[in-house]
């Protein structure tokens, strides 16, 4: 009779507890993608060169998409009359390329102030701000990336504070709300920054930090502060549901929530990081706090540490051949990109990356020199391998690997088709697919404009139209 | 020990003067010369620094470097620039780029450093020269650039303060108006200036004290003489501009004052092509810039170069300025890559440049020039390739940089301490 009166109750109160999590999951998870693919082609490619991502050249080879899916990649696929046949003879075919270094959205273009969103530098920790509500999506430079490949970028916050913020991934299609951008189950990232910004900024303020082992200091408080959050949390979640009605739960708190969720793993760490002794120091920081790195950003001394970085599985996105321009940036070599790729037997992760609105329009002939350089150096690198540095590479590094960055079967159909081998020079993206479907097409004249190239130097034209 | 370094060092300069007085050719070079728009497959003899002979048929020489199959340009110049005076961007101690006293008349030229590390790495990349302009100063127009090689020598092969810079385009302080009318007032007290009136400094502060201008402005004699060489020299003048409608404004001041004028930016270029040509204006762009950064560019497209070329425009490319201006010629294969022509590219590196700064015998590959020469491995508009050889002044050029020297001691000797590598 006892139990059964507390089956009861218990029953009772699953039904209760299971209307407030459907009423609260609707208002407890905002800014969550609402992305869908435009209308898709079912195309077929046909006797095309590829790259696939992964590594690997074919030449002369089929490749079949169909319902935003790369369904076959072969020797003469059979065409049938729900695909569109697209010849793609002495062409070539890369996945979409992805940017894990954007401050499109952020930084857009006009670069002018009141669209300057990139930096919240009033504190050097803001755990709590999120990239996605900075970004611009009328910013007319998505669409000169798309022609250059970029099918996914992950915008991140600048580089002025300790941790800058939380960065998002989103597809390259024109769309007026973020969240229908934003790349679905991609999880999200979380600037930090090394050495000169952050003590510069905050130096220049007359407050913490102005030194380099001010800026160590305050990394390693604020993970204090989120290991004592987390484990209120985790002390709440683990009690059942009865002892969470007789106890509070902690309150929200959003910029621990995000050094939380970088401790639970569900937040990946992007870390701008020029200096070899920094990246170091990082890793170290990582360790006693029992959180991952996922990449070094800008990581020009990357070649300095390679074998630390790919023993601890840590991806460096570097630039071909910027460097010099700041002390910490002074020791650039062209190999870096190489010397990272080939560490440990060839199991470092290197990402080319340009950090800059004209770069990323030209990531392949960035990796084209960072190839170069490599080979210059007597590594052997083919040209295969190297387009692993804009493609799975930085989708390993924003955590979308399982769903693009390669042309593997099942995967989605982000494709780009060049008019040449993609790592010259006089290579054009003609086609661009994102999850099959066309978002650029050069000779069809498809081109997205943002609302801001409308009728803004004629009215009758949008800005760059001939 | 001693004895080695002796030996070494009198190697040294006994090379030195072996390169300077022995002849060198290269041969089977496909020879693209800064001015015609194909190659042609031909032999090059160099003497005492100087191109002197250029032909089909084979030349006897004392080195002989075999060019096979390989593309050989006059070494390209770039033409906005800050190398020698900057030698970190964010390190302000390091950067001899601005006056704090000084506009119009304010020289980078004594600033110049051979030694800096820029001058290897963008050498090494195939630039053999640069015009190396200051930042913008107080004043529309002022502040004189010069042309330096980049050879490294302490002993400075340069044309010191052979061009003056301004700008004119939207600020976030005045009216653009107000610095047309300003630059206007600037280059209408430069035309009044008389060398009679000029003989001594005394002569100058009294021709400041005079102008209500100079003295609002609080020119300096040197700022004065500057002016009057810019009128009476013709000193080619770069102004940056980008809209439109400041492009008009400025041809019709080069019309007004007889002015030596270059267009730098030049982003709504294409919105006034046919002015620009029909008054012979050169232009500085930069082929890969298609960001509309500001309100005045909101013209910027891909296809710029190729649009201003078939309108008969000499263009000349630059980029982003200091470690990167090497990073012209990937613009430069950019802009063929969006139609333009590949003669046009290389032109726009070299023979356009020193044409438009009358930088004489410099920019092409011809009998009497001096010889700044690049053997490209490949393609020099491809970014991936790199010259095999740089001949500055006739001197064949070490290519070893900084980075390289860097590289090399994190992938080499691995298993000596760090102490014990390079």
């Amino acid at each position: 009779m006892k139990n059964y009166k507390k089956l009861k109750i218990t029953t009772l109160f699953i039904i209760l507890l299971s209307f407030i999590n459907i009423s609260s999951a609707a208002n407890s998870t905002p800014f969550e993608s609402t992305y869908e693919p435009m209308p898709q082609t079912n195309t077929l490619f046909r006797g095309a060169n590829i790259y696939d991502g992964e590594g690997n050249e074919f030449l002369d080879t089929d490749l079949l998409i169909k319902d935003g899916k790369i369904i076959a990649i072969g020797k003469d696929l059979p065409a049938s009359s729900e695909f569109t046949v697209v010849d793609a003879a002495g062409k070539w075919i890369t996945p979409g390329i992805i940017d894990i270094h954007s401050h499109m959205g952020v930084y857009s273009a006009p670069g002018v102030t009141t669209s300057s969103d990139g930096n919240e530098s009033t504190s050097p920790v803001t755990a709590d701000v999120w990239a996605e509500h900075s970004i611009w999506v009328q910013d007319p430079q998505f669409a000169l990336a798309l022609k250059g490949g970029i099918t996914s970028f992950h915008v991140l916050p600048g580089s002025a504070n300790l941790i800058g913020g939380r960065g998002v991934t989103a597809k390259n299609v024109q769309r007026n709300t973020i969240n229908s951008m934003k790349f679905p189950n991609a999880p999200h990232s979380l600037k930090m920054a090394c050495g000169e910004n952050p003590k510069r900024v905050y130096g220049n303020k007359s407050q913490a930090p102005s030194t380099r082992m001010g800026n160590i200091a305050g990394y390693r408080k604020s993970w204090i502060k989120a290991e004592a959050y987390l484990s209120r949390l985790d002390e709440y979640e683990s009690k059942s549901e009865e002892a969470k009605e007789l106890s509070y739960k902690p309150t929200r708190d959003l910029e621990l929530e995000t050094l939380a969720g970088v401790l639970r793993g569900e937040i990946l760490i992007q870390n701008h990081c020029y200096r070899a002794e920094e990246m170091a120091m990082m890793i170290d920081i990582a360790n006693e706090f029992d959180y991952k790195i996922t990449a070094f950003h800008h990581a020009v001394e990357a070649y300095k540490v390679a074998d630390l970085l790919a023993e601890n599985n840590i991806c460096a996105a570097m630039w071909a051949d910027w460097g010099g321009f700041k002390h910490e940036a002074y020791d650039m070599v062209q190999a870096n990109v190489a010397i990272v790729d080939q560490a440990k037997n060839g199991t470092g992760c290197a990402i080319v990356h340009s950090d800059d609105e004209i770069g990323i329009q030209h990531l392949n002939q960035e990796a084209s020199k960072a190839l170069s350089a490599g080979l210059r150096a007597g590594f052997k690198i083919t040209k295969a391998r190297a387009m692993k540095w804009i493609t799975s590479n930085p989708a390993k590094a924003a955590g979308i690997f399982d769903q693009t960055g390669s042309l593997k079967v099942g995967k989605n159909a982000d494709v780009v088709l060049w008019s040449k081998n993609p790592f010259s020079v006089y290579a054009l993206a003609e086609k661009v697919y994102i999850d099959g479907a066309i978002a650029f097409d050069k000779e069809a004249g498809i081109e997205p404009s943002s609302d801001f190239d409308i009728g803004i130097l004629n009215p009758n034209k949008n800005r760059i139209q001939e | 020990m001693n004895y080695t370094k002796i030996l070494f060092s009198a190697a040294l300069i006994f090379n030195i003067y072996i390169i300077e007085a022995q002849s060198i050719v290269i041969k089977n070079a496909m020879i693209f010369d800064g001015i015609n728009d194909n190659a042609f497959t031909g032999n090059i003899l160099i003497e005492d620094g100087v191109i002197k002979k250029v032909s089909k048929s084979s030349i006897q020489g004392d080195t002989i470097i075999d060019a096979e199959g390989k593309i050989v340009t006059p070494g390209f110049i770039v033409s906005n620039t800050d190398i020698g005076i900057v030698e970190i961007g964010a390190l302000s101690v390091t950067k001899d780029d601005q006056s704090s006293i000084y506009s119009i008349g304010f020289s980078i030229h004594d600033a110049f450093n051979p030694n800096s590390t820029r001058i290897p790495w963008n050498r090494s990349n195939g630039i053999t020269s640069a015009i190396t302009l200051p930042r913008d100063t107080s004043s529309p127009i002022g502040g004189l650039g010069s042309f330096f090689t980049l050879n490294g020598s302490l002993q400075i092969d340069s044309l010191p303060d052979m061009v003056m810079i301004g700008r004119i385009g939207g600020s976030s302080s005045s009216s653009r108006s107000e610095m047309l009318a300003l630059t206007d007032d600037i280059l209408s007290f430069a035309s009044s200036l008389d060398v009679r009136d000029m003989k001594s400094n005394a002569d100058i502060n009294q021709i400041i004290n005079d102008s209500p201008l100079a003295d609002y402005l609080e020119l300096q004699s040197r700022d004065v003489k500057a002016l009057f060489r810019l009128i009476d020299d013709k000193l080619p003048l770069i102004i940056k501009a980008n809209r439109a409608t400041d492009i008009l404004k400025l041809l019709e001041m080069k019309k007004k004052y007889n002015l030596n004028l270059i267009i730098m930016g030049a982003q709504e270029a294409s919105l006034v092509a046919k002015q620009i040509s029909s008054s012979n204006t050169p232009l500085i762009i930069n082929p890969i810039n298609n960001i509309p950064s500001s309100f005045d560019e909101l013209a910027s497209n891909i296809n710029l170069s190729s649009r201003l070329e078939a309108e008969g425009i000499k263009l000349i490319f630059s980029s982003g300025g200091g470690q990167n201006s090497h990073l012209v010629r990937q613009g430069a294969g950019i802009a063929v890559a969006n139609g333009m022509s590949y003669g046009g590219a290389i032109r726009a590196l070299t023979s356009n440049v020193a044409d438009s700064f009358n930088i004489a015998r410099r920019g092409l590959i011809k009998p009497g020039n001096i010889a700044d020469l690049v053997i490209w491995e490949a393609d020099p508009l491809e970014p991936s390739s790199m010259p095999e050889k740089v001949f500055i002044n006739g001197v064949d050029m070490d290519l070893t940089t900084r980075s390289t020297r860097l590289r090399d001691r994190y992938i080499k000797n691995l298993d000596k301490p760090n102490t014990y590598r390079d």
